[in-house]
């Protein structure tokens, strides 16, 4: 077995499965390595795509031991599983121009992985995603959207360069205080009901919470 | 020589909740269990803790004379008189916060490291040097706090920076616990504190007016009335901490009464 640290990346432009995974078995023939990391682009992996990745792996007497990627959906996914995980912040020219007809602004998501405890200050010139709580006196901001896959409790600022459109999310908002470009609004009095992913917006000029479709959040 | 000595920072952020007294009770309570111990005071702007050992009058050196190599370190330590395996290092006057370094406080640490197997520090509260100076020579700690909205926040903070200067593990003590106002939700609960502070919990220990007592007599509740409530937490968690599996208590048992039970009954039927 050959266990210098190899980097598998898997080509999936098309997302033809059947195809990703025909390519994923042909590598690992003639890899067997105990020390895999996989490398998946842009692409967005579910915790089911996950474990049918290091199935296969196991299969080819193959051993992951972490993943990276561009997507924050995949790295949510792998490190539910917990697997090693890496952001990489994607900046290929056709990404750029594809954001630019969409007229975003931000493109840039910055990863946080663990509580942001009181007295903390996160900040982000593009978007956030934060993988824990956010407690109360700790403090997050980014000039695009936030995403807390915790408790938000402290402060949060999204859109902090004007941005209206900016978001905030999280699968309990309970916040001190909310932010979205110029709005200001004070955190909810009563508890969220449990389940229910929340996210903050304006609308018609005032900061708005309302349960969260995960459709909206990559629009 | 003690191999693998354990050192740990007890430490709260807020001031009042407990530190002092919770290094007291658990020197004595590991000193009983047979393990060599030290208790450093690094609290040298308010230091008490040779008060509460009830060993204030034997004091002749401080940690700042071992420093300054004004005496050995053996000359500086204070044994306990009942219990011999405990031994206090004094602090020494609050001037010393002038020019303490957190490389002294590893070369104190080292210097104990050698003969005991336990070195607990009696950390300041608040989050400047006393306290950096402390936690640099730590290897773990336990974080104090009390179900309050403002320790529990310090807490946070100081959990914080423990975890950017790799001390672990880290554990929590919840002190002060009074399981009625509990159960009536008067004060936040276990998991309300849990919750944020996303900790192991080392330990409750139950509020108790036996401990002031005792801290007024400088003997630690566990010396003697092994039978007060707060002794046999303080005694539970230095099992814990030497890897004895005890269960926590619960303080909804704790407060009999009809009142609590019921309420418990209703909060159980809805989660
Ligand atoms: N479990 C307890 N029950 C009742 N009083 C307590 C308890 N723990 C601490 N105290 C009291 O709280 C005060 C502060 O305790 P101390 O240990 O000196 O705190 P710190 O060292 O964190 O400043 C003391 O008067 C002490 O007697
Ligand atoms: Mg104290």
């Amino acid at each position: 077995m050959n266990s210098n640290n190899q980097k598998i990346i898997i080509n999936i432009d098309d997302r033809n499965y059947t195809n990703w995974k025909i390519d994923l078995k042909n590598k690992l023939k003639t890899l067997r390595s105990n020390n895999l990391e996989i490398d998946s682009k842009n692409i967005d992996l579910s915790c089911k795509d996950i474990s049918e990745i290091i199935e296969i792996a196991n299969h080819y007497d193959s051993k992951i031991i972490g993943f990276c990627s561009s997507s924050p959906k995949t790295i949510v996914s792998s490190q539910s599983l917990g697997y090693k995980s890496q952001f990489i912040i994607e900046n290929s020219s056709q990404n750029t121009s594809e954001i630019n007809k969409k007229n975003l602004t931000f493109a840039k998501t910055h990863f946080h992985q663990g509580t942001v405890r009181s007295g903390e200050y996160l900040e982000s010139p593009g978007n956030l995603l934060i993988l824990g709580d956010v407690n109360p006196g700790a403090k997050v901001s980014a000039e695009g959207n936030i995403i807390i896959w915790g408790k938000l409790l402290g402060i949060a600022h999204a859109g902090t360069n004007g941005n209206s459109k900016a978001t905030i999310s999280a699968l309990q908002l309970r916040p001190v205080q909310l932010r979205i470009a110029k709005k200001i609004a004070r955190g909810p009095k009563d508890k969220p009901k449990f389940g229910h992913a929340e996210q903050a917006k304006i609308d018609s000029e005032e900061i708005i919470i309302s349960p969260l479709f995960t459709t909206q959040v990559d629009d | 020589m003690a191999t693998d000595t354990r050192v740990i920072l007890i430490c709260s952020g807020k001031g009042g909740v407990g530190k002092t007294t919770l290094t007291a009770n658990l020197g004595i309570s590991l000193a009983r269990q047979g393990l060599t111990t030290a208790v450093l005071d690094a609290d040298f702007g308010l230091r008490n803790l040779d008060l509460l050992l009830g060993l204030e009058n034997r004091i002749v050196y401080t940690a700042q004379e071992v420093l300054e190599e004004e005496c050995r370190l053996d000359q500086a330590l204070v044994k306990h008189k009942q219990e011999s395996n405990l031994s206090l290092l004094p602090a020494g006057n609050p001037r010393m916060l002038d020019w303490l370094k957190p490389d002294d406080m590893k070369r104190i640490v080292d210097m104990l490291k050698e003969q005991f197997n336990y070195v607990l520090i009696d950390c300041p509260a608040g989050v400047e040097d006393g306290f950096k100076n402390a936690m640099a020579a730590s290897q773990e700690a336990i974080v104090v706090t009390n179900p309050e909205v403002s320790a529990v926040r310090d807490a946070d903070r100081v959990i914080g920076l423990l975890n950017t200067n790799s001390i672990k593990p880290v554990q929590l003590v919840l002190n002060r616990v009074r399981p009625k106002m509990m159960a009536n939700q008067e004060m936040l609960s276990i998991e309300d504190v849990t919750d944020i502070l996303a900790l192991p919990l080392l330990g409750l220990v139950l509020e108790d007016e036996q401990v002031i007592v005792s801290t007024n007599r400088g003997e630690p509740l566990t010396l003697n009335s092994v039978n007060s409530p707060a002794a046999k937490c303080y005694l539970n968690i230095a099992k814990r901490l030497q890897g004895e599996n005890i269960p926590l208590i619960d303080p909804l048992e704790e407060s009999s009464g009809f009142g609590a039970k019921f309420r418990r009954l209703m909060q159980t039927k809805i989660f």
